[in-house]
């Protein structure tokens, strides 16, 4: 799963003819002869990139089959997006007369028989794949879906159905309010970036409210690179609306009048579901000259990555849209006094924006009373790697890493032990069994030696050979870095080069320390998070696993 | 020299110039090493750091460019803050307690070091940039003994291709300022990054050789590369200049600063001066490296007297001034001193100018004295003396960066002023609104925000509909036009007809264009007229700098910075050339010969009763002898044969001569006619002022010994003066200086003592008098401001059914007008001749290919030229540069001149092409 996303682009791409379609779009290969029969029940069918890459559109498209062929008529279906609970893709969804959703996977076309047809359509237990609703499974059960509480569950492009569910009524009622009490509100939740750095969001918009330029910028970083994460493309793709209305408000607060969604270019789906709602929403009269008909001018468009990880930064996101070339602006001065075109900007994370809605409806106090006193509200991790059940979950910060991996991930697969922890990322540390207990908050990560970053965590077993994972994240750095500054482009390379010596057993203790001073040298004098961080996985697999190194280097006839 | 009023220059430390800030820029109290020192607020920490005398080592950071933050050798630490802030991307505020040097800040800096040494050649003592090389010095600073790493090393080829400097990507360090250089100081933006990571480096264009990239060879990343990358082949073959002098560029008007470094007697390159407020630093290529033609052996190094055999022969300076003395005066006793004349040099220098038209008034006895601002900007001179009362620009170049829109008109400034070409993109690029009225699509079209494509000689018609437009918009400054003007109603009624769709029909300017440029100009805080000679080589020359002056005044835009009229003036020294008085109607500083009280005044200073009848100016002279009126002819530093229009007329008036003498460094086409030819020094020969487009006085200052038995200009004026009579004994040019400055009031406080640093932005009226940025702040020299409408009128020429189309011409990026300087450089190769562009459109009616050579027929000749197919001209139209002896294209000019000022009518001849082969 760590690699989720890059393989279920080639197995989407694969399936998808361009332009891309957004998800709730039936596929091409499916018969559009086929009647429906509304008497039957409704199907809702999970359709992410996700779903897609474990062969969702296969099931589904056999099952339609068989159920033709069998009643002579299709079912009403709806395409969603994803809850997240990927080992029980592909799933499938019956709405039963009573309005009660109840849910069937993992499918494989080998279920679809005849009788478990029947059954299926009747709500009832097929043999080893029943799920029953949806929302009492355990996966769920525990979990805060404030931001995630739509995906998988409404249809995303469906805009009635969604304003019918609440979808824009943040933004009505922030409409209602002053833009210095929105900023307030936001302010009092405490919302931290949810792109790693965690600056408090409502100073940033303070910031860009009161900064001089015009005209003003929302952008949302959607360039999701972090290996091993994923949950801005399934917001994308599953609620794209819910951005829109985060991003409005954002503009309404601060008084911007022009958004950028940067996506990267691996997300064809998410690309398509974005532009889909953003018509949408400009259709509806909800962005366009006067948003909800009492706001100020307010429009987005598209950007896409060309795919440099670095472009996530934000800098280099905004030289990016301007069309350059990626590469990273120093700081000061902030993207929220000086960005893109040199104008006030805010550069806010999706999952940042996509709390809005939540946090202007409920209000600050109620976000608050999720989480911990240093990191307020709901977190979204991914879990991925040696787990037994990789998912998206979305839960209230403060849980420690223990109860993630072992619980919702459901602890390494069988036989299989678990070595370390990586969160946050390339640029997050490797956290080793004992430091478990940690607390998963921005506070608690940073104290152990990790990293929330976008809150991707990957789980390595006992199989891992720490200097070659090490090595593997210098090259990523290496590879991605955008050489500008000197640490980073020089720095990451000859890191990697000392690290492949230690690999090919040729490196001294003195290259060990050198790579220490390296290190060093990369996290105090780099120009970015990039350079800056990437040693950190490298620092902390020779601070917590230092006999896998030493077991590598070349041995001299001394005995050194 | 002066504050710019409204700004406040700042100390300057070190030799980079400190930022001009605008007046009431708040300042700030910080400790930097524990030293307080105050500053303005949003100083980068690194250049608050020179006031108190720190440098902190740097690689990628320049004053110049924007704060960039790479290369991390500025680290430090501020008390309060974590970690290790960039000194040139942290800007100083108040309270901050700065340290530059500490344990830590040195482990950083010398790791840094070692990262860059680790993919740097380490062969120092071999590299061209050897003691030159900033990468040593912060290497030596930092302390680094030994290079830690064992790794890759990026090993490229050499790109020789540019004529003038090699790029060496094994030295490329990637600090990118040269790709900034480019960008923000040049506005070229032929250099870029390519590959990523480890794998940065810098390109040319896509990718290939510099030589075929869009580069136009400026050398701003030359002047900026802190390694031996990018060096000037004339470094890497005579090694480390030792003396450096600092002189003034003799190319356009612009008069970037240089310093001229040299070794063992010989020049070695010219690196523009950082400080001087006109070139910022920065060159074209002519300036900064076509200088080589001072080394030329085509160089004339004795005078030459043509012998009895019709030949011109070596001879000594002794013979070749008897031959002078004796032929002039014999001339002058039997036809009058008014039968000869003198045609001094807009780039020579002003006390050589002062003292030709001395010589010919005082010596000779005649007004007869005119310089080739004749052929350019004397429509400017006409134009503005009758609208303001003076005939130079306003404003100041650096008034560029305060202006809110540019009005570009009828210039090409990129390619022939590229100095200021450069300043206008980075002013548009920080926000300015950029007009241009041209009817070429030049490259400053890709920056403007309108662009008005009108038909040569419209200018008037369309500047009229401007003010139409104007008026009739209600966006006049009433209170200007009440107080400083007079004659509003009457250009009220002339332009009452000049309606957008009249317009229209005249220029072919779209209403909607006109329209918006129109809003553009009279809805801002300044707006800054700049023009060429677009605008004044026409037959309405003077009326349409008339009626560039007519906008300004109407809405408000002269006498405050960053407004005015200004003209861009096309030679080094035409301002100071007119401004010494070498014109046939005026003493220095357009005092009118024909006051009396003037006339008196001089005639005490000269000590001899001055001539009264008036002077001629150049086409009166040439009528004059073609008539028989005129017998002799002394021309210092002109190639008329060549460069004045109609030449073939030009040359056969020269031939009716009884006497014609030529002083040059060349032996031009004119020089070859002449008589006696009198070897001259260059401008890195002698010692000199030059008066620049901007009003601006700066000194220029002998670097090397002229060739031979070459001599500087003044020099030899004095002896023909002393030869005919008239006493001339000066030590040196200060002493000329001095004595004209005392006669010009203009220019009377002005001293060779007080021009060191940036020189004198005349009127200097006084001694303690600063100069002066803007003119007309309160008045103008004539009182009010004075309306002069006039009228639309078509240009000499119309296109006829025998000459279809229209010809313009004008100057390119790599040669200089008659060519005799850039022809014998490298700069040969970069535009090898003359080309005619023509538009697809035409060309394929007519069946012309790209890169055929056609015939080129008018009215008075015909010429053979290469054809280039362009959209920068309209259909109907062609554009050739001049430059080129071989092609000589003023053949087929016509003597089409200003009604007012004989300038002559370069920009509009009627043609027809011909195929050379069916």
């Amino acid at each position: 799963m760590s690699v989720s996303s890059a393989e279920a682009v080639e197995t989407a791409s694969q399936d998808q003819t361009t332009p891309p379609q957004p998800l709730s779009a039936a596929p091409r290969s499916w018969a559009e002869s086929w009647p429906i029969d509304t008497s039957l029940p409704r199907l809702y069918l999970p359709n992410d990139t996700t779903s897609r890459a474990v062969g969702a559109m296969e099931v589904y498209t056999e099952l339609m089959h068989r159920i033709e062929r069998a009643l002579g008529a299709t079912p009403p279906t709806t395409f969603v997006g994803s809850r997240g609970l990927f080992f029980l893709e592909p799933l499938v969804e019956v709405e039963l007369p009573t309005g009660e959703r109840v849910a069937y996977g993992p499918m494989r076309t080998s279920m679809l028989t005849k009788r478990n047809l029947e059954l299926i359509l009747q709500g009832r237990r097929i043999a080893g794949a029943t799920l029953g609703p949806l929302a009492e499974h355990p996966h769920l059960i525990g979990q805060q879906r404030l931001v995630f509480g739509s995906c998988g569950i409404l249809p995303p492009n469906d805009l009635q159905a969604l304003r019918s569910q609440g979808a824009y009524g943040a933004l009505e009622r922030a409409l209602l309010r002053s833009p210095p009490e929105v900023i307030d509100e936001v302010v009092a939740s405490g919302l931290q970036g949810r792109g790693g750095a965690g600056f408090p969001c409502g100073l940033k918009w303070r910031t860009t409210a009161a900064a001089a330029g015009s005209p003003k910028y929302i952008v949302a970083n959607g360039d999701e690179g972090d290996p091993g994460t994923y949950a801005d493309r399934m917001l994308l793709e599953g609620d794209p609306h819910r951005l829109i209305e985060g991003m409005a408000i954002a503009a309404y607060a601060v008084g911007a009048t022009e958004g950028y969604v940067y996506i990267r270019g691996e997300y064809p789906a998410a690309i398509a579901s974005m532009r889909t709602a953003i018509t949408q929403a400009r259709e509806a009269g909800i962005l366009g000259p006067r948003m909800l008909g009492s706001g100020g001018p307010f429009d987005l468009r598209v950007a896409i990555n060309g795919g440099a990880y670095i472009c996530g930064e934000e800098t280099a996101l905004l030289e990016s849209i301007e069309g350059r070339r990626g590469m990273v602006r120093a700081k000061p001065p902030y993207p929220a006094e000086s960005g893109l075109f040199r104008k006030p900007t805010v550069v806010n994370n999706v999952l940042t924006l996509a709390s809005i809605p939540w946090i202007l409806r409920n209000g600050a106090r109620a976000w608050k009373k999720h989480g911990t006193e240093g990191s307020p509200g709901t977190v979204v991790l991914q879990l991925g790697g040696s787990l037994r059940t990789p998912c998206l979950i979305e839960v209230p910060f403060g849980l420690s890493l223990r109860e993630v991996v072992s619980g919702y991930g459901g602890g390494t697969p069988k036989g299989l032990k678990l070595k370390a922890v990586q969160c946050g990322g390339p640029l997050g540390g490797l956290l080793p069994p004992r430091l478990l207990d940690t607390p998963v908050s921005f506070e608690g990560l940073k104290a152990a030696g990790g990293l929330l970053g976008h809150g991707g965590i990957v789980v390595y077993d006992h199989r891992t050979d720490m200097v070659d994972l090490s090595h593997h994240f210098m090259e990523f750095c290496a590879h991605e870095s955008c050489g500008k500054c000197t640490p980073c482009r020089i720095g990451s390379h000859r890191a990697e080069e000392l690290l492949q010596k230690v690999l090919d057993g040729e490196g001294s203790p003195e290259d060990l320390d050198r790579l220490r001073e390296l290190a060093h040298t990369m996290t105090w004098a780099s120009l970015c998070a990039l350079g800056g961080l990437a040693p950190s996985p490298v620092l902390s697999a020779l601070e917590h696993f230092p006999r896998e190194f030493e077991a590598r280097l070349k041995r001299t006839g001394g005995g050194a | 020299m002066a504050a710019p009023a409204g700004r406040v220059p700042l100390p300057r430390v070190a030799s980079d110039p400190l930022p001009v800030l605008e007046r009431g820029t708040p300042t700030v109290a910080l400790t930097i090493d524990g030293v307080r020192v105050r500053v303005p607020e949003g100083l980068p920490l690194i250049e608050a750091a020179k006031l108190v005398g720190v440098e902190i080592p740097h690689l990628c950071h320049d004053q110049k460019l924007e704060p960039y933050g790479s290369c991390r050798m500025c680290l430090v630490q501020i008390e309060g803050r974590g970690g290790f802030p960039a000194s040139c991307t942290t800007k100083a505020t108040d309270g901050l307690v700065v340290t530059t040097r500490s344990t830590a800040l040195t482990r950083l800096r010398t790791n840094v070091m070692d990262l860059y040494l680790s993919d740097h050649p380490p062969d120092c003592l071999t590299c061209a940039a050897n003691n030159i090389c900033p990468l040593q010095d912060e290497a030596a600073d930092s302390g680094i003994r030994k290079i830690s790493f064992v790794g890759e090393r990026h090993e490229s080829a050499i790109d020789r291709s540019n004529p003038y400097f090699d790029f060496d990507p094994t030295k490329c360090i990637v600090c990118v300022k040269c790709v900034r250089a480019c960008g923000e100081i040049q506005g070229t933006f032929a250099l870029s990054l390519s590959g990523r990571g480890f794998d940065t480096k810098v390109i040319a264009g896509d990718g290939g050789p510099f030589g075929g990239s869009p580069c136009v060879s400026c050398g701003a990343c030359v002047s900026v590369c802190p390694t031996g990358a990018l060096q000037e082949k004339t470094i890497i073959a005579a090694g480390t200049p030792t003396g450096s002098v600092r002189t003034t560029c003799s190319y356009c008007g612009v008069g970037c600063q240089f310093d001229a470094q040299t070794k063992a007697g010989h020049i070695i390159n010219l690196q523009p001066v950082g400080q001087s407020p006109v070139n910022f630093g920065h060159a074209c290529v002519k300036g900064r490296f076509g200088w080589e033609f001072v080394n030329s052996p085509e160089r004339l190094t004795t005078p030459l007297i043509r012998g009895a055999d019709g030949q011109l022969h070596h001879a000594s300076w002794e013979e070749a001034l008897d031959r002078i003395e004796e032929r002039l005066n014999a001339l002058r006793a039997a036809h009058g001193p008014d039968a000869l004349g003198g045609i001094s040099s807009a780039r020579g220098t002003n006390e050589e100018n002062y003292l030709m038209q001395k010589l010919m008034r005082a010596a000779v006895g005649t007004n007869n004295i005119d310089n080739c601002a004749r052929v350019c900007h004397s429509a400017t001179v006409a134009g503005m003396m009758e609208t303001f009362g003076t005939g130079a620009a306003t404003n100041s170049l650096s008034d560029i960066n305060l202006a809110d829109v540019l009005m570009v008109v009828g210039a090409n400034v990129t390619e022939a002023h590229p100095v200021t070409g450069s300043r206008i993109r980075q002013a548009v690029a920080r926000g300015a609104r950029l007009i241009v009225i041209d009817p070429r699509r030049i490259a400053l079209v890709d920056d403007a925000d309108v662009f008005l494509q009108l038909r040569p000689g419209t200018n008037v018609a369309v500047l009229n509909g401007l003010g139409h437009l104007i008026v009739r918009e209600g966006w006049i400054d009433k209170d200007f036009i009440e107080r400083r003007t007079e004659e509003y109603n009457a250009y009220k009624l002339t332009i009452a007809k000049y309606t957008p769709e009249y317009v229209q029909d005249i220029s072919g300017v779209p209403p909607d264009a006109l329209w918006k440029a129109a809003y553009l100009y009279s809805h801002s805080r300044a707006s800054m007229c700049l023009h060429g000679l677009g605008v004044s080589e026409h037959k309405t020359g003077s009326y349409g700098v008339m009626a560039l002056a007519n906008l300004a005044m109407l809405t408000g835009n002269v006498g405050k910075p960053g407004t005015g009229i200004n003209p861009l003036r096309g030679q080094n020294n035409v301002q100071g050339a007119c401004d010494m008085g070498a014109l046939p109607l005026t003493y220095t500083t357009y005092q009118k010969v024909s006051d009396g009280k003037v006339r008196k005044r001089f005639e005490e200073a000269y000590g001899v009763e001055l001539p009264t009848a008036p002077g001629r100016k150049i086409p009166e002279m040439y009528e004059a002898m073609l008539a028989g009126q005129m017998r002799a002819l002394y021309i210092v530093g002109d190639d008329i044969a060549q460069t004045d229009p109609n030449s073939a007329m030009v040359e056969q008036a020269l031939r009716t001569l009884d006497f014609l003498v030529v002083q040059d460094i060349f032996l031009t086409k004119t020089a070859a006619m002449a008589h006696v030819v009198l070897p001259a020094a260059s401008y890195l020969e002698k010692d000199g002022t030059f008066t620049n487009g901007e009003r601006r006085i700066q000194r220029i200052r002998k670097v090397v010994d002229p060739p031979g038995d070459a001599r500087a200009d003044w020099e030899i004026i004095c002896d023909v003066s002393n030869r005919l009579g008239y006493h001339m004994h000066y030590a040196d040019p200060g002493e000329v200086f001095a004595e004209a400055a005392a006669l010009t009031p203009l220019y009377s406080g002005a001293t060779y003592a007080r021009l060191e640093g940036e020189g004198l932005q005349w009127p200097v009226p006084n001694d303690r008098h600063p100069g002066t940025t803007v003119m007309h702040e309160k008045q103008f020299p004539r009182g009010k401001g004075k309306f002069a409408p006039h009228d639309y009128e078509p240009p000499g020429e119309e296109p006829t059914e025998a000459y279809p189309f229209t010809m313009i011409t004008g100057r390119g990026l790599f040669q200089y007008n008659c060519g005799s300087m850039t022809q014998r450089t490298k700069l040969r190769a970069l535009e090898p001749e003359d080309l005619l562009e023509v538009n697809p459109a035409d060309a394929r009616r007519l069946g012309i290919a790209m890169d055929e050579r056609v015939a080129l027929e008018s009215a008075r000749g015909k010429i053979t030229i290469r054809v280039l197919l362009s959209d920068r001209v309209a259909p109907g139209q062609v554009f050739t540069t001049f430059h080129y002896a071989e092609t000589d294209v003023n053949r087929l000019l016509s003597s089409s001149a200003d009604v007012l000022s004989k300038c002559p009518e370069y920009k509009v001849s009627t043609v027809n092409i011909r195929r050379l082969q069916p």
